[in-house]
């Protein structure tokens, strides 16, 4: 039995309870307990007749490079950060949606270099691309780009990388980014992570 | 569900109560408990991050439940305070004992009250020390000056407390009753204090900011002052209002099913009558409070207000809607009882209007419920065509759903005005210009809500934002600035035709009362869920990551398991803390004393009644 299934026959028979004692039991107190009961009922399962999504926290991409052999490995690495951690695909879409926020990231690969694009990710306000314009219905919210490489996002120059591999990719180009570029932990320090606009880093020392 | 470790001291302090040695206890706890805080950050260094407790359910759900009703016991007891301070005015300035007699009523709740959630508080506290000591310690590091503060103040709540309690009956008279309500002014005053110091702890895990180098006090005061702290306390500020007027409602409810006397038929249907008014009085402006509040996510972090709107908890605002939508119904349905069978013979008469209500609160309630575009899976997806849905998702937009926010507002607000007018006649020589006035500020604002409604659709969200759904708001309050007070004059010269009698309600009027109650508790437990599942996997939102086993969120049915479950619990509370702070006068019977004794008949000086003109 799934958890949605029990919780269901837990609120049917909060509900069925209620019932009984709004039927059978004449003391006022019992009563309003009972309509309380399929109240809560009610609202739980209305609750559970709803897609149930939980949210899970992004998987601690294990970046094993002894496994990386071609750039199609990193590519199908991007591939998953993009849909998962990276959290590119909330505003971006690939191929026109009226639901994306942001720019449609298809051919984006050709379009730009990896410079480029790396710089877009780590440093999203160094350049405004001032040829893109939204078309159909105005978006709930002005999008701004977040710090790809800062927290909450935080993907590490490896992560990004491989994002630009899997864009390129999905571009059709040749992908430029080889896996000898990427970083071996332990060997490279990591960049130390400055307070961000969107999401700021509180930095308190302990005492 | 640790942003409520924000309010970890609302324990410390939380309490006031006939037994010192509650007080005192939990005081001590917090004295000895906060230090803890710190030495642990030395000696330990941290190294123990989380504790569990898998037997009892694991440590997430066991601080979900505490917290959840902490919180709101502290809703209720810093909400009771100012529906007592402004029950007890209302007494004085009119003289109607009963307001008194009411304030008095719910401040001696307050003691007992006020045990109990610092009962829950200390539970609380020494929970969150125990399994999450390494935040524990991170926050204390930051904020220890403010609890030194947050003590401090509870301290002040409290004396200030027996002093208004234990005086009342000696500062009736004279100068002596002025001095009894400026310390109702310096309890509320306090306790709105002791309420926005943990609201800085709680929102800065949602919305931390840069804390620059300095003294402690610079650090504390840095980190207190973010992003979302005011939007926050408004909305909490509001939002108790309506807690402690919707509660009070429902006690009368319930006490109105019960009762047998007539006597007591009439005050517990005046009480509810009261309770639903202040109840509806600050849910109208609540709406406004939470788009501000939303809007600073925004702000601040964009990723965070999409996972709230457009992210896994797109559902949940539909449930919001859901639980507003039942709100203002049932607010309504109590008015629109309260017209036909507090005044008779009116009910024909108000017929057409009331259905007219029904109906757009119903089409409004369906706009409101449809949802907008939704993380959903790819099969969803495909079924519907796209994120929005074909046909309804024009009505999905933030655009269609402040229009019909504001125009419910409107029609509970009308429903409000109806019921005040209810049974009288204007007199006045001016009022039928008054009235087509009236009608004309109501219908073009209708009709300008609507049009900016639609034409958002056509601008930039920007300006939407900016402009529109400000004007929305702007509009709607300057309706209600205009023709309450139209209305108050207007009905100073009325005569009354049809005198408004108590006591007649049917059964199904306390019914409405507690499902209001339970519909703003419910609320209240669903956007503490929001709030918390907005963090995502953060402890403190892009600071320190929950590497626990329960670093995720759970899904809307389990959530709503847990809200239904804590909603129960605190209302079994609250009927414990009335049984208790009842028991003493079992046997006696109802005090109609002064104008509580008023013949059937009498207006309630709130509803703007005059008891002169009223009398036959």
């Amino acid at each position: 039995m799934s958890e949605v299934v029990l919780l269901q026959l837990i609120g049917l028979a909060v509900v069925g309870t209620g019932i009984v004692i709004l039927l059978f039991i004449r003391a006022q107190f019992a009563r309003v307990i009972g309509f309380v009961a399929i109240v809560l009922g009610i609202f739980s399962l209305v609750a559970l007749a709803v897609p149930q999504m939980a949210s899970l926290p992004p998987a601690e991409e294990k970046f094993d490079i002894a496994t990386v052999k071609t750039p199609t490995d990193m590519a199908a690495i991007g591939q998953k950060i993009f849909f998962s951690k990276g959290q590119c695909a909330l505003c971006h879409s690939i191929g026109p949606s009226e639901a994306a926020r942001c720019p449609d990231l298809k051919g984006i690969g050709a379009k730009l270099s990896r410079e480029f694009i790396y710089e877009s990710l780590t440093q999203p306000q160094a350049y405004i691309y001032l040829d893109y314009r939204h078309g159909g219905l105005p978006k709930e919210y002005p999008a701004r780009m977040p710090y790809i490489n800062k927290n909450p996002i935080g993907l590490s120059k490896n992560e990004i990388l491989s994002v630009i591999a899997f864009l390129q990719q999905m571009s059709g180009e040749p992908i430029s980014v080889s896996p000898s570029e990427l970083e071996i932990p332990g060997q490279a320090p990591a960049a130390p992570i400055k307070a961000a606009e969107s999401a700021p880093a509180a930095v308190a020392q302990a005492r | 569900m640790l942003h409520h470790a924000g309010l970890l001291l609302k324990l410390v302090c939380g309490m006031t109560g006939r037994t010192w040695w509650v007080v005192t206890l939990a005081v001590l706890a917090g004295l000895v408990g906060i230090p803890a805080l710190s030495w642990a950050q030395d000696a330990t260094s941290v190294t123990t991050a989380y504790r569990d407790i898998p037997q009892l359910g694991g440590s997430r759900n066991i601080i979900w439940v505490i917290a959840q009703l902490h919180l709101l016991l502290a809703g209720f007891v810093l909400g009771v305070p100012i529906f007592a301070w402004v029950c007890e005015i209302v007494g004085w300035r009119s003289g109607d004992k009963r307001y008194d007699k009411l304030a008095k009523e719910f401040t001696k709740l307050l003691t007992s009250a006020y045990a109990t959630t610092a009962l829950f508080g200390g539970i609380l506290l020494f929970l969150l020390i125990s399994l999450y000591p390494k935040l524990m310690g991170y926050l204390t590091d930051i904020f220890f000056p403010s609890f030194v503060v947050y003590c401090v103040l509870f301290l002040l709540e409290t004396v200030t407390l027996y002093l208004y309690w234990y005086g009342w009956d000696a500062m009736q008279g004279g100068t002596m009753k002025g001095v009894h309500l400026f310390l109702g002014f310096l309890l509320n005053i306090f306790a709105f204090f002791i309420m926005i110091v943990p609201n800085s702890w709680a929102t800065f895990q949602a919305s931390p900011v840069v804390i620059s180098e300095g003294s402690d006090i610079a650090r504390a005061w840095a980190a207190t002052w973010n992003p979302t702290w005011w939007p926050v306390n408004v909305h909490r500020l509001i939002a108790n209002v309506v807690l402690g007027g919707f509660i009070c409602g429902a006690y009368a409810g319930v006490r109105y099913l019960s009762v047998s006397t007539s006597e007591e038929r009439d005050h517990y249907d005046w009480m509810g009558y009261v309770g639903n008014f202040i109840g509806v009085f600050g849910m109208l402006p609540l709406p406004f409070a939470g788009y501000w509040l939303m809007r600073e996510v925004y702000q601040y972090n964009q990723q965070m207000g999409i996972t709230l709107m457009g992210g896994f908890l797109s559902w949940l605002f539909i449930l919001q809607a859901m639980l507003i939508g039942v709100l203002f119904l049932g607010a309504n349905y109590y008015f629109w009882l309260g017209i036909t069978y507090r005044i008779p013979g009116a009910e024909a008469k108000y017929k057409a209007p009331i259905l007219t209500m029904l109906v757009i609160l119903l089409l409004c309630l369906g706009v409101w419920m449809t949802p907008h575009s939704l993380v959903a899976s790819l099969e969803e997806a495909r079924k519907m065509g796209g994120t929005h849905h074909p046909l309804l998702g024009v009505f999905g937009v933030m655009s269609a759903k402040m229009t019909v926010a504001n125009l419910m507002i409107l029609v509970t607000f009308m429903s409000f005005i109806m019921y005040w007018r209810a049974g009288k006649q204007e007199t006045a020589t001016w009022a039928k210009v008054a009235r087509a006035f009236m009608a004309g500020v109501l219908g073009v604002a209708a009709i300008i809500v609507i049009v900016l409604g639609v034409w958002g659709y056509f601008v930039p969200a920007i300006v939407r934002i900016n402009y529109f759904s400000v004007a929305q708001v702007l509009i709607v309050l300057f309706v209600m600035l205009t023709i309450t007070p139209l209305t108050a004059v207007l009905l100073k010269s009325a005569r009354t035709t049809t005198e408004m009698v108590w006591g007649r309600m049917p059964p199904r009027a306390g019914y409405a009362l507690v499902l209001n109650a339970v519909m703003v508790i419910l609320l209240m437990t669903l956007m503490g869920y929001a709030r918390s599942s907005s963090r995502v996997h953060w402890h403190i939102y892009g600071v320190m990551r929950d590497s626990s086993q329960y670093a995720y969120s759970p899904a809307l049915g389990y959530a709503a398991a847990f809200m239904a479950l804590n909603t129960f619990l605190f209302c079994l509370l609250v009927a414990f803390i009335f049984w208790v702070a009842t028991m003493g006068d079992k046997g006696k019977a109802p005090t109609a004393s002064g104008k509580g004794a008023l013949p059937h008949g009498a207006m309630p000086a709130m509803a703007g009644g005059s008891q002169g003109l009223d009398k036959p």
